[in-house]
């Protein structure tokens, strides 16, 4: 800690700044919907995770990302069910926005999480962020759990690590955290291993769904997740265009400049563009002039369908 | 002639990757020499009989342009040697357009990490290093090629060189606030891994971009970024819109303009600094690298 210990009440996460961290237990509203049959959403306005109906209790995906969302989540999943406990986590992956408040959420629940999740889980020592009970290995892992089916799917490699989808066959349904989401990506794409973007994401196109909830904003459908892929893939060949054309990928004018000029025409209108399509395109160019970042993001991407 | 053309996939990268740029070069003792292209930097030592060259630069075009700079200061020895600093292709991707018949040493998950990626041009290291410290005697120069831990890319290896008080990291720290988005960097240990350097003897740093500085320069340096992880952190749990670019430029500037605003570039890449940084606490590091005690997912299951 560079300011000296925390004086914050709350699980503080990987801060190591001293004094009081406000924003780990601000309330937030969160908002809830059912989906289809046993499965219902719960967003605070940008984040967005799933929860599970079961018999005796309730599935929960993922946390939220500070103790105080954590325990809106609690409560809003106590409003629909007050009867049915939280009994089950499963974590999407390791980021602490989407998994980092298990101990504020549901400290005696069971936690099931990849296995890559849960090593860097276990790796971080993050405060309030709680290491799995069960992990697996597989690509894909069927589990019945309180009258509740699903099976848990490791495509390859996406985001973050062991980033894992929740299929619901019976429901047509996927849900996946932090890759196809509406519109264009967040800013440089934190921890994304580009090399196995566009390829893994597309095996999901050999399951039978047509329901697509992502971590963030609103559910997609399937033709619109397909548009989405087709941006990404095309951005490879943007992002080496902007080199060869000479432009910087670290001056922030300029990326503007040619998103705009080059991009704006066909991609302008979509969610986030003017925000974020710089720093998308920084980020492609940076896999060209770099090569992809470390073991993940120069593996051979799987392919096949799942 | 068709260029090595790394992971590019269109062909009209090729006059991009063909084009020799000037090089200007910059004797700092006897035997060691620094040159740059106007952005990276590098450095190269004269030998017995050979020169041992650190970096090929980061297209073919430019690591002809690097030879030549070096048979200029250097006529009539061969680059014996070349030594990556680290993985990425705009440092080390072209090997085989410098010197393809050389020894090349790497760090053990450098080496890994680009037999994984099979860019063309970028060769296999022959002579891999496993550790922390290697005291290394080539063509009788002597140098420390040192690796506290991940810093950027994979296997960053830093030089340092006693008999001219110099030492040499690549794409960690700057003289200036150049730092863009800061790709691919590890930040958990980052500054305890280069104020560890500076337990060491040395009064020269030479970074792998842009100008060098001294010691105290790099201490800035150090400063600077750890002001800025600082900052990040005060400025996500008071409620500033991390997810957008002006609203932490703004407040970065503002608490940080008055102590390092004259530094080269700050306010151009302040903004891209902290968005890149305050997702550090958000997210919580990315990867197994990225923790207190670092490892490397699937690293084990790769054989060099």
């Amino acid at each position: 800690m560079s300011e000296g210990e925390h004086n914050c009440a709350e699980h503080c996460g990987i801060f190591t700044i001293g004094g009081d961290l406000p924003i780990q237990g601000a309330y937030r509203d969160i908002c809830y919907q059912p989906v289809r049959d046993n499965i219902w959403t719960a967003s605070e306005g940008i984040y967005r995770t799933i929860f599970l109906e079961g018999n005796k209790g309730c599935i929960a995906f993922d946390t939220f990302g500070t103790p105080g969302t954590a325990r809106a989540y609690q409560q809003a999943i106590g409003r629909v069910f007050p009867k049915k406990p939280i009994h089950t986590v499963v974590y999407s992956h390791e980021h602490l926005d989407h998994c980092g408040y298990a101990a504020d959420l549901a400290p005696e629940a069971k936690i099931i999480a990849h296995d890559y999740s849960n090593q860097v889980i276990l790796g971080r020592h993050s405060d309030g962020q709680l290491a799995a009970h069960e992990t697996f290995a597989d690509e894909r892992s069927s589990y019945e759990i309180d009258g509740c089916y699903f099976e848990l799917i490791y495509p390859g490699h996406t985001h973050g690590d062991g980033n894992i989808a929740a299929y619901f066959p019976q429901s047509k349904t996927v849900f996946m955290v932090d890759t196809v989401a509406d519109g264009v990506g967040y800013t440089t794409l934190m921890d994304w291993h580009l090399t196995h973007y566009v390829p893994v994401m597309k095996r999901f196109l050999s399951l039978d769904w047509d329901l697509w909830v992502p971590g963030h904003f609103w559910p997609v459908t399937r033709p619109r997740f397909i548009q989405i892929l087709d941006y990404w893939e095309r951005m490879f060949d943007f992002g080496q265009e902007a080199i060869i054309q000479g432009v910087d990928p670290h001056d922030w004018e300029g990326l503007n400049k040619y998103t705009d000029e080059k991009l704006g025409p066909l991609y302008g209108s979509e969610f986030r563009y003017h925000e974020y399509a710089a720093m998308n395109l920084s980020r492609y160019m940076q896999e060209y002039l770099t090569g992809g970042w470390g073991i993940e993001g120069n593996l051979a991407p799987q392919l096949g369908p799942l | 002639m068709q260029e090595n053309r790394g992971l590019f996939t269109l062909d009209a990268a090729q006059a991009y990757l063909a084009a020799e740029p000037e090089m200007v070069t910059e004797k700092l003792s006897d035997r060691l020499f620094s040159v740059t292209d106007g952005q990276v930097r590098t450095l190269f030592l004269e030998g017995n009989k050979s020169v041992i060259a650190f970096d090929t630069f980061g297209t073919p075009g430019r690591a002809r342009a690097y030879g030549k700079a070096i048979a200029a200061a250097v006529p009539g020895k061969p680059i014996g040697t070349v030594i990556y600093t680290h993985d990425h292709l705009d440092h080390s991707g072209f090997a085989a357009d410098l010197a393809p018949d050389a020894e090349i040493i790497a760090d053990e998950l450098c080496a890994k990490v680009i037999k994984l990626r099979g860019a063309q041009g970028q060769l296999q290291p022959t002579r891999v290093l496993q550790g922390e410290r290697h005291e290394l005697s080539i063509d009788g120069v002597d140098l420390v090629l040192l690796n506290p831990g991940p810093t950027h890319g994979s296997g960053n290896l830093a030089a340092y060189f006693s008999d001219e008080n110099t030492f040499f990291s690549s794409d960690t720290i700057l003289a200036n606030a150049k730092y863009g988005f800061m790709p691919d960097y590890h930040f958990c240990n980052f500054i305890r891994y280069m104020r560890g350097f500076l337990e060491l003897d040395w009064d020269r740093f030479v970074p792998g971009r842009y100008e060098m500085t001294d010691r105290a320069g790099f201490e800035r340096g150090c400063d600077f970024i750890e002001a800025v992880m600082n900052e990040c952190q005060v400025a996500f749990v008071n409620f500033v819109p991390i997810w957008a670019y002006e609203p932490m430029k703004g407040y970065c500037m503002g608490q940080l303009g008055e102590r390092f605003g004259d530094l080269e570039g700050f306010e151009g890449h302040i903004g891209q600094m902290a968005i890149r940084i305050v997702h550090h606490y958000l997210m919580g590091g990315w990867g197994l690298e990225d923790t207190a005690e670092p490892r490397v997912l699937m690293a084990d299951l790769i054989e060099i």
